[in-house]
């Protein structure tokens, strides 16, 4: 009967079901090591609406950690253990993931978008338990507690962006007017408080308030024919490759590109914005980014393309995948120092001891490391949560993106001094 | 008032492409009564397809098309067939949920076959942006309007003069009357459903060679229920009409009110006038109204 | 409602109440103690999970009185959820209120507003009105994105620790024992709303409107008011997962948790006080699952599989897992769980 075949798939379900979450019931007793190695938590959003950054980031990270354990021979002569998860750009799996990282003993964990960590970094904050994020956003470590920042946030691509624009291509008198295009979501929104903070010092008029777009825009259009009428000498667009594009479009329809200059945010500045726009779409755009692009001849890249090649072929040339990759590679090195400086046995605890010792012993002890070339070297400076504040502007020629000024340091913006700084 | 002219162009273009999907929708609900919340992923996954045709198979472009129709139709007969059949007769509640289940699935089976999840269509249409007036408008939004128009319009006589659409409004007057005419019920609903993926998957063409294959296409999926809504569930003339009727709002609300509200007021147009619609005429401009008094 | 064979009733409280053996009285004590004292063998991760489910509990309870009792279909939740969490999140950190006061609070602002867009509810049924609460909870997350000075906008908002009088919820365990009181007191709210006029009111308009209206069961009130309580329990569900994440985003409200809500409570059940319990639970628990084991197991044993298999996987098996569900059991966890009841009260006569 129809009946009791299904009461047999459901009792074969649930005893799947049993078997598999059997490992957890391991999970339950106190956190015991049985071979000497070293936890690390990482998730990626690698499915969801973030999938196009998650997905090769999470690449990014496996491929990373294998390179680490095979040939470096993990952190300090112990090998990683790396726990990936995918959070889908979900913030209540982010609280859950942060808490079983917690519970099966993580040394640390990081994140790759800005929006997983302010999910987790309460809950990590108030158990110190020490974080990192690929892409930051300025309320993750203003003021600074657990978490820090890997790159600099996009407050941060707007100064150096206005500084370079400032200097190298306003050559009117009194203050250029600048518009601002934001995603709306943190990432575009801290381009905005990083604007709102300096634009004064740094003499510039600010078109306010400053438009805003979604991920899914098909066209903008009428935002761009307002900023039009407004008459700006540059346009800034924090957001990420498809909603850039479309404006990049839009502008070129409307004729207001070329004439102005275009900057764009880290978070768009990738070949898959060329893909997107088109190569004669996106020419003569200037963009920030963090860490260098993969013509560029540094000896971190050759072992980044060698692994990409061979695991994942298509996440060549993605930006994300660099980025994760760095943030491994700063991993290991944060563990090594560990291992080093608070010993092993401090770790091996997986509690609140080994995770000072990882902030105090490790993180904060951070000075000019090198991740082969890939990015600004990576230093901790006591009250500022950023370990690497370096930044390089490139310029879109010819269907690709070209280097136009190195490794530039991004002032420490404190802002929580300011009254508008959400908290 | 060179805006004026610009924002009018452009609303109408972005709510063609609404109305577009808005068909598909229309066309299940008006053989079948399922709501299908699966539309978005639908338009992603042919999408999907065409860029895996066009770009990864390196089809030309007369060999691609009728692919991709063949893949839609199947791809809505095996939904219909496999998830909407057993469910016949339940109650609306669990249809709704099967097509939500059918969404998350196709989701996941994107970024399988596809992980890079964004990527760009090969240019259909020439590029060159058209000036009325003052206004511009890319050529991209004008094949859009013209092919929507064409869609329509032979779906419309389709419905009207072929006999297996005859059946299908039908269907949706009367399933029981239908049955005892002899014309099988279950046919009909599989027909709907592959008409139905066939706009979404056109639909999907025309919106991606605009802005590149995204997860974004699920959430213009969404706005295109606002059309749905203001034009009558079951009507294609209401969704070709409310269809540039949004744009226009979504357009016209965003470049003047913004300024004077919030930024982003253009994203929130579209829910704000489904509310309306429904506390004033809740079955929309074309739709059939259905009278329940004591 | 079956029973055991031999129960007898003499007076018509016996007859109405929820226990009525000393088993179903044994097992229900039994419950409660098992409950409170996971928090002696869990570890944290676990407790968190636990933690996770009693909130959507309270939330999916909420939607399933306005959606499973009174048929007014709702895929709007998260949006309500939302409402109470930022008017606890608010409360609590802006004006420094205790947060005792922001529950209360956040549980009437979101019924309140849950009132506000009910209103339609009246004059459309079905799918027109899960359209209008699909707006609404793109309103409600827009306001809030964008009412920056009291909301902190895009960026977000920080949540102080809930505590009562002085003692600070801070460990999970601790937690733990709030929410679960919490969930236990709704989850009862539930069950004994069902056995009132008001609950049987619902079930009359979800069974037929129309005629419920000719019998004299205002259609306005009462529709109304399984809004007001579907939301009030939504409102009280974020004020608690506003405290328990410690910083509230509008990113935690997007439309697939409305979605998700909605399939929780048709696969545990709709319009049983059981079904939310098991819908939340399996779906809560398959989530973990998915995410925490399958997932990294699939990406790292087989790296030789193309790289979208394991990250296409997990939405592939839960949607999969919905359609079956329903294509198998439309009615449920629950309806299944009452054949399986009856059926082995009967044995060996079940059939």
């Amino acid at each position: 009967m129809k009946n009791k075949r299904f009461l047999i798939v459901v009792t074969v379900i649930c005893l799947v079901l049993i078997v598999t979450a059997l490992p957890f019931a391991s999970a339950c007793t106190p956190k015991a090591k049985p071979g000497q190695e070293l936890k690390v938590g990482m998730m990626t959003p690698s499915t969801g609406p973030a999938a196009e950054k998650g997905a090769p980031g999470g690449h990014g990270v496996i491929d990373a950690m294998e390179y680490i354990n095979k040939e470096l021979g993990g952190a300090g002569g112990y090998p990683i253990k790396l726990l990936w998860r995918d959070s889908g750009y979900d913030a209540a799996k982010v609280a859950t993931i942060v808490k079983n990282f917690m519970a099966e003993g993580c040394l640390m964990f990081t994140t790759h978008a800005s929006a997983e960590m302010t999910a987790g970094m309460e809950i990590a904050n108030r158990a110190e338990f020490p974080g990192m994020a690929t892409y930051t956003s300025a309320v993750i470590y203003r003021p600074p507690q657990h978490i820090y920042g890997q790159m600099p946030d996009y407050g941060d691509d707007w100064a150096f962006f206005a500084t370079y624009y400032m200097k190298n291509i306003w050559k009117g008198s009194g203050k250029p007017k600048m518009a601002l295009h934001l995603l709306n979501n943190s990432t575009g929104y801290g381009a905005r408080d990083g604007a709102r903070a300096l634009a004064d010092k740094l003499g510039i008029e600010l078109i306010w308030p400053p438009e805003e777009h979604t991920t899914t825009t098909i066209s903008e259009m009428e935002s761009l024919t307002r900023i039009k009428t407004k008459n700006p000498d540059v346009l800034f667009i924090s957001s990420t490759p498809a909603p850039t594009a479309v404006i990049l479009k839009n502008a070129r329809d409307l004729g207001i590109y070329p004439g102005i200059t275009i900057g764009c945010a880290h978070a768009s500045f990738t070949k898959a914005l060329i893909d997107l726009a088109g190569a004669n779409v996106a020419e003569g755009v200037y963009g920030v980014f963090p860490t260098v692009s993969w013509d560029d001849n540094v000896p971190g890249i050759a072992k980044a393309a060698e692994y990409c090649k061979k695991n994942n072929p298509k996440d060549y040339g993605n930006m994300d995948y660099l980025s994760t990759w760095s943030t491994s590679l700063i991993v290991a090195e944060i563990l090594k120092l560990a291992v080093k400086n608070a010993g092993y046995d401090v770790l091996a605890k997986g509690n609140v001891e080994s995770w000072r010792a990882i902030e105090t012993q490790a993180i904060q002890k951070l000075k000019d490391f090198d991740v082969g070339g890939l990015h600004g070297p990576v230093s901790y400076t006591p009250g500022d949560n950023r370990l690497d504040k370096y930044l390089r502007l490139y310029k879109i020629s010819g269907g690709k993106i070209n280097l136009l000024v190195d490794w530039t340091e991004a002032p420490l913006i404190k802002y929580e001094e300011f009254p508008w700084f959400g908290k | 008032m060179a805006e004026l002219v610009q924002y009018l162009i452009t609303g109408i273009a972005v709510g063609m492409v609404y109305a577009l999907i808005a068909l598909g929708f229309a066309l299940i609900w008006k053989s079948s009564s399922v709501a299908n919340l699966a539309l978005g992923q639908l338009v992603l996954l042919s999408s999907w397809f065409t860029y895996g045709m066009l770009v990864q198979a390196r089809f030309p472009l007369w060999l691609s098309f009728p692919l991709v129709i063949l893949f839609a139709m199947f791809l809505g007969w095996t939904i219909e067939r496999v998830a909407l059949r057993p469910l016949i007769a339940q109650p609306i509640l669990s249809l709704i949920t099967v097509t939500l289940g059918i969404a998350y699935f196709i989701e996941g089976l994107v970024s399988f076959i596809w992980p890079w999840s964004v990527d760009a269509l090969p240019r259909l249409f020439p590029t060159e942006p058209i000036h009325i007036g003052t206004a511009v408008v890319s050529q991209e939004y004008i094949w859009v309007v013209g092919i929507s128009l064409v869609v329509f319009g032979l779906l419309s006589l389709f419905f009207r003069y072929h006999k297996m659409g005859i059946a299908m409004r039908a269907t949706a007057d009367d399933q029981l009357a239908v049955q005892a005419c002899g014309i099988p019920v279950t046919t009909i609903f599989s027909r709907s459903w592959m008409f139905a993926c066939i706009v979404a998957a056109i639909g999907g063409i025309l919106i991606s060679s605009i802005g590149g294959i995204t997860y974004g296409l699920v959430e213009t999926g969404l706005k295109a229920f606002s059309v749905v809504i203001l034009g009558g569930l079951d009507s294609f003339l209401g969704c070709i009409i409310a269809g540039p009727i949004i744009g226009l709002c979504e357009s016209l609300g965003g470049g003047f009110l913004t300024p004077f509200l919030w930024a982003g007021v253009k994203d929130i147009i579209p829910f704000v006038i489904i509310i309306i619609v429904m506390v004033i005429k809740p079955y929309g401009l074309f739709g059939e109204v259905r009278i329940e008094r004591i | 409602m079956s029973l055991p064979c031999g129960t007898r009733d003499y007076t018509y409280d016996t007859d109405m109440a929820i226990l009525r053996t000393k088993t179903q009285w044994g097992l229900f004590i039994g419950l409660l103690v098992f409950l409170f004292t996971l928090p002696l063998y869990l570890g944290n991760y676990w407790l968190g999970v636990a933690n996770l489910i009693g909130i959507t509990l309270i939330a999916a309870t909420g939607l399933n009185i306005l959606t499973g009792y009174c048929g007014q279909l709702s895929i709007g939740h998260a949006g309500f959820i939302a409402v109470g969490a930022y008017t606890s999140a608010i409360l609590t950190n802006r004006l420094g209120l205790p947060f005792l006061a922001g529950l209360v609070c956040a549980g009437l602002t979101a019924g309140v507003i849950g009132l506000i867009f009910g209103i339609p509810s009246v004059r459309v049924k079905g799918f027109y009105l899960a359209i209008t609460t699909i707006a609404a909870q793109f309103i409600i997350i827009w306001v809030i994105n964008h009412w920056s000075a009291l909301t902190g906008g895009f960026v977000g908002i920080k949540v102080p620790y809930a505590s009562i009088g002085g003692f600070a919820f801070i460990s999970e365990g601790s937690q733990f024992y709030l929410i679960m009181t919490i969930t236990v007191l709704c989850t009862l709210l539930a069950k004994n709303l069902a056995r009132t006029r008001v609950g049987r009111a619902f079930i009359a308009i979800r069974d037929n409107d129309l005629a419920a209206e000719v019998m004299g069961i205002s259609l306005f009130y009462y529709k109304l008011l399984a809004f007001f309580i579907g939301c009030f329990l939504a409102g009280i569900a974020g004020s608690l997962l506003a405290h328990w994440v410690g910083f509230m985003n509008a990113e935690h409200f997007r439309l697939t948790e409305s979605i998700l809500y909605v399939g929780m409570i048709i696969i545990g059940g709709l319009g049983t006080t059981l079904g939310p319990i098991l819908g939340v639970i399996f779906i809560r628990l398959l989530q973990q699952i998915l995410t925490v084991q399958v997932g990294p197991f699939l990406e790292s044993t087989f790296t030789a599989l193309p790289s979208g298999f394991a990250t296409g996987i997990a939405p592939m098996l839960f949607g999969l897992v919905i359609v079956l569900f329903l294509i198998f059991e439309p009615r449920g966890f629950a309806h299944r769980w009452t054949l399986f009841k009856a059926a082995y009260r009967l044995w060996p006569f079940s059939y």
